[in-house]
């Protein structure tokens, strides 16, 4: 023990007295720190702990490279290490005390640095602090006992600086550490799965960033870990005390069996994306936590009020502050400014109804029907369009809830999804019709993702408790009477009665698909949280109507979905001319489904007539029910994107004001998601889910198409690239 | 009967095609001091250093105070002091830091203030390594080597690269120590310090012994020789020389040793006038170690 501690005070008095060590230690990151600070407006941005992490890891592989081993390198070559040879304790106490030096110099750096990010830069002292340490500390030696290695294998100071700058930037530039990970090509996302940094920075901003612990970043620290080790025992086994002692070429492979435990987690990492989503999450929570500024905006609050000229401060990914008349500069908030005047803010739209899994048209290539990642795609042509949550109505459960928590995650920026699952429907009744178009093979798997079949009222129960435990959001039953030449089996009531009563015990919204009066009257009373469709066929009772505006009933009419059947029989194209329209659905898209509707012959079968989809709204929304907008996406020529524009446009054409019917987009919409607490209106404490147009949507409803910004969670959604993004 | 503390049979050590020590037999006594003498490539710093456990050797047996340095090297590197040919230290290091420093190495120390005082170091103890002289960094290399109060010392070329005066204060200090019966190995290319200090000396050319002894012994063994060195006037022009001389390089000193004086230089002396040279001294010198080597390898010990 006693040559270790004299080995660690005569190192230590050594660098103190180093006026280099004083200059890269200490002087150096903490000019970085400043600089990256500034460049990044830390204060408004929020991105502190980003900050902090970059200075943080270039302050780790300087200290290990250039302290480590560039120091190690030169004690060889003046002959220092020769006197020590002599000396019985030989070299283990050299490299150790050479490990630990680095941590005490480095220590007060990270220390300075933690207290200047939040005293001046307003970072919490992290939850995890002592996890934050022992990783700083465990990187520390890594990196110590990497430069110890490059000592140990480079022939002379020159070869240790060719060595060391082989590896300082590459760790530099491909971890994470200055460059985000997210941004670089997949090739490359691939190849910083191997750079040791890159677990220095995942970790710690696992830890700064999500309040992680040590035990959540065991891979990384284990890594660390067996590297230290390695490194160390290679390093003794190779030691050199004098230049002359040359070392063989192929020794040199030892740097690379030093690396292996990072092979071995980078090759584990590219199989499971783990790190790759990690780091994605990571950055997604980065962009989430800018303090803005929206001034001078007209802003719709969807609670009744609008502010005809206010400001919304949002911070933390939430609406923090509501200023009416003269806004607050955004400097003295420490914010990034939004000048919004001439621009209505509203809470981000919300459709009720889409089906993911349909493109809404018809594609040339049909191989993009099985195409699975087109639902992402579709689920971001949402959010470019300022939808900025949807609620698929039937779609294939498992994928679907895959997507969703994609999404939820932030490994994915699109529109927040909920999702039914499976409908619940009688054997034979819609919408099993629809599998008779699935291959012979795959006809089971469809059945179990996209329907349930209750056979009796305990199997209903039953069902609805096993989707509760699969994670859907709610529930979806279908009562379809089907039309004059082509009558369905509906579900029994009773059947139904039980599948909205355990819905209701289990939390979820029940809502029912329904076609003629008598199914929105049966669902109703079988005690449904709302009806999808209501009625395009006959005109829904007064009576009804009434009891439903008392009992808090919801009515999503679907209008686009009716208007689309007016479409194809009119071929009537004006809708797919609409700019946003064009700018969220891709060309071929359309370009394909015009055709074939075009050279369709005759008129598609149905029952629904527009007119009358048009005046039961109408006398729902007088009844005083509540309404919200869903769309039916997915459905030909329903495409997915600025669905909730085309719905409201009905509405305002059907005679509900504008006003009434955004509230329905957002506020009641959110509500029936049972989101109400988190989104659906401009107030303080809610996500920041917004839409910022141009123009007055009260006054042109057109306007709601104009987009300036759309913020999902507090961040701003950069929408070029947000379609063209490749992964 | 006093014990043998270093005994090496057969060592030889080649570094690649290089045979560096080709087979050296020799034996040190408690409180002896062993000298190596030999030029610059010789051996010398190589068997020392298979000595001090620093090197490997390539065959043969070695054993210092009864352990192998190969395989032993821990336990010998506690009781071995050694002053390397070259020491450095940090420069930012303080004297009295580097006694710290090694003494904590060893299980065994001398007190620092007592051997500061002895290499008269007590006012440097707080100068930096790098400020210090020579002579005193010399010194301070010598205090490492001791403050594990080592029974067996090893000095590689003690002075080499010091003035006189520093070199005497040296070789006083090494004197103290064979006063203090340690045994001692020392190197050395400088004749005087061969004689001065050793008990016995070995002289190494190209990794052999070839001649060892007291130095008396040896230079005994050309008792009775004499130096004869003759400088002439110009330089020879001629390639033929008389039998058993020496040119030096500048083609105008003679040099030969004789065991018959008069003869040999009256010899000389007609072979001088017969090539027509002129002569301006002559001298007549008895033989040093310095001398025995030349004979021995027909090379100086330094070039």
């Amino acid at each position: 023990m006693k040559p270790y501690l004299a080995h660690i005070l005569s190192n230590l008095q050594l660098t103190m007295r180093e006026r280099s060590v004083f200059f890269f230690n200490y002087a150096f990151p903490l000019g970085f720190f400043f600089l990256f600070a500034t460049l990044n407006r830390a204060k408004e941005t929020n991105t502190i702990s980003a900050v902090l992490t970059s200075v943080l890891i270039i302050g780790l592989l300087g200290n290990g490279f250039f302290g480590g081993g560039m120091r190690a390198v030169s004690d060889r070559e003046t002959g220092i290490l020769r006197r020590f040879k002599v000396a019985p304790p030989g070299a283990l106490p050299i490299l150790v005390s050479s490990m630990i030096v680095g941590v005490m110099q480095y220590l007060p750096v990270v220390l300075i640095m933690l207290v200047l990010s939040i005293v001046q830069y307003g970072m919490q002292w992290p939850a995890n602090w002592l996890s934050f340490f022992v990783f700083v500390i465990i990187a520390n030696f890594a990196m110590r006992s990497l430069g110890g290695i490059i000592a140990s294998v480079a022939n002379s100071m020159a070869e240790s600086q060719i060595i060391i700058q082989c590896l300082y930037f590459p760790m530099m530039l491909l971890s994470g550490a200055t460059v985000p990970i997210s941004v670089l090509p997949e090739w490359a996302q691939a190849l910083v799965q191997f750079v040791p940094a890159t677990h220095m920075v995942t970790g710690l901003q696992g830890i700064l960033l999500k309040h992680e612990s040590l035990l959540d970043n065991w891979k990384p620290a284990v890594a660390l870990l067996v590297t230290t080790l390695v490194c160390t025992l290679i390093s003794m086994k190779i030691f050199r005390w004098e230049k002359d002692e040359k070392l063989p070429l192929r020794a040199k492979a030892w740097v690379l069996v030093v690396l292996a435990p990072f092979f071995v987690i980078g090759a584990w990492n590219l199989q499971s994306k783990e790190n790759i989503t990690k780091s994605k999450i990571l950055d997604r929570e980065l962009s989430r936590k800018q303090t803005i500024l929206i001034k001078n905006a007209r802003v719709f609050t969807a609670t009744g009020v609008v502010i005809e000229s206010g400001s919304v401060l949002i911070r933390d990914g939430k609406i923090a502050e509501i200023f009416t008349g003269t806004s607050p500069e955004a400097k003295s908030l420490n914010a990034l400014e939004i000048e919004a005047a001439g621009k209505t803010l509203l809470p981000g739209l919300i459709d009720m109804h889409v089906h993911l899994g349909a493109p809404g048209g018809v594609y040339e290539d049909t191989k993009k029907y099985q195409d699975l990642s087109l639902t992402e795609k579709r689920l971001k042509s949402y959010l470019f369009s300022g939808v900025t949550s949807v609620k698929s109505a039937g779609d294939w459960v498992d994928s679907t809830i895959k997507l969703r928590d994609k999404g939820r995650s932030g490994e994915i920026l699109s529109a927040e999804l909920y999702t039914v699952g499976p409908l619940f429907t009688a054997a034979g009744g819609h919408p099993t019709q629809m599998l008779k178009y699935f291959p012979e093979n795959m006809r089971a798997i469809g059945e179990a993702q996209f329907v349930r079949v209750p056979k009796t009222e305990a199997d209903a129960r039953t069902m609805v408790r096993d989707l509760k435990i699969k994670g859907v959001d709610g529930i979806k039953a279908v009562l379809e009477s089907g039309w004059e030449n082509f009558p369905m089996v509906r579900l029994d009531l009773k059947i139904l009665a039980a599948i909205c009563a355990e819905a209701k015990q289990q939390g979820l919204s029940a809502v029912v698909h329904t076609s003629k009066a008598i199914d929105v009257k049966d669902a109703f009373e079988a005690g449904a949280t709302g009806v999808e469709h209501g009625s395009p066929a006959e005109l829904l009772p007064d009576e009804l109507l009434r009891k439903m505006a008392a009992s808090g009933f919801y009515y999503d009419p679907t209008l686009s979905v009716f208007d689309a059947l007016r479409m194809m029989e009119e071929r009537d194209f004006t809708r797919l001319d609409d700019s946003l329209l064009q700018q969220a659905v891709p060309l071929d898209l359309l370009k394909a489904t015009r055709k074939s509707i075009s050279s369709q012959q005759g008129r598609p079968e149905h029952s629904a007539k527009m007119d009358i989809a048009r005046t039961n709204l109408k006398r729902a929304f007088e009844a005083g029910v509540k309404l919200v907008t869903g769309s039916d996406a997915g459905n030909m020529l329903v495409f997915h994107g600025p669905t909730v524009q085309q719905e409201v446009e009905l509405w305002v054409a059907a005679g509900i004001p504008a006003g009434q019917a955004l509230i329905a987009a957002t506020r009641t919409a959110a509500e029936l998601l049972g989101q109400r607490g988190r989104i659906g209106s401009i107030e303080k404490g809610k996500d920041a889910n917004l839409l910022l147009v141009d123009g007055n949507p009260l006054k042109d409803i057109k306007s709601l198409s104009r987009i300036s910004l759309v913020m999902l969670k507090g961040e701003r959604v950069g929408r070029s690239s947000l379609l063209k993004e490749d992964d | 009967m006093t014990e043998t503390v270093i005994a090496v049979k057969g060592l030889k050590k080649s570094y690649g095609a290089v045979d560096a020590v080709r087979g050296i037999d020799f034996e040190v006594k408690a409180g002896e001091v062993l000298g190596l003498l030999g030029p610059n490539g010789a051996g010398k710093t190589t068997t020392v250093e298979i000595l001090e456990g620093i090197r490997t050797r390539s065959s043969g047996e070695v054993s210092v105070l009864g352990f192998d340095p190969e395989r032993e090297a821990k336990q010998l590197k506690e009781r071995i002091g050694v002053c390397l040919q070259a020491n450095k230290l940090p420069d930012k290091m303080k004297v009295s830091e580097a006694l710290d420093l090694f003494s904590s190495f060893y299980q065994r120390n001398i007190e620092k203030a007592k051997l500061l005082a002895r290499l008269q170091l007590e006012e440097k103890k707080d100068a930096y390594y790098g400020t210090l002289s020579g002579g005193q960094k010399q010194r301070v290399a010598i205090a490492l080597a001791l403050v594990n109060d080592p029974q067996v010392v090893f000095f590689d070329e003690p002075t080499t690269g010091l003035d006189p005066q520093v070199r005497l204060e040296i070789h006083k200090l090494i004197e103290e120590l064979k006063h203090d019966k340690r045994t001692i190995i020392l190197t050395t290319h400088y004749i005087e310090e061969a004689e001065r200090l050793c008990d016995r000396v070995a002289i190494i050319d190209e990794g052999r012994i070839i001649a060892a002894g007291t130095p008396r012994e040896i230079q005994s063994r050309t008792l009775g020789t004499t130096k004869i060195e003759i400088h002439l006037e110009s330089a020879i022009g001629m390639e033929a020389l008389p039998e058993n001389t020496i040119l030096s390089e500048d083609r105008k000193t003679l040099t030969t040793s004789s065991t018959h004086a008069a003869k040999t230089v009256v010899e000389l002396v007609k072979w001088i006038d017969a090539n027509g040279l002129g002569m301006t001294d002559i001298s007549l010198k008895k033989p040093t170690l310095e001398d025995v080597f030349i004979e021995l390898t027909g090379k100086r010990l330094r070039d």
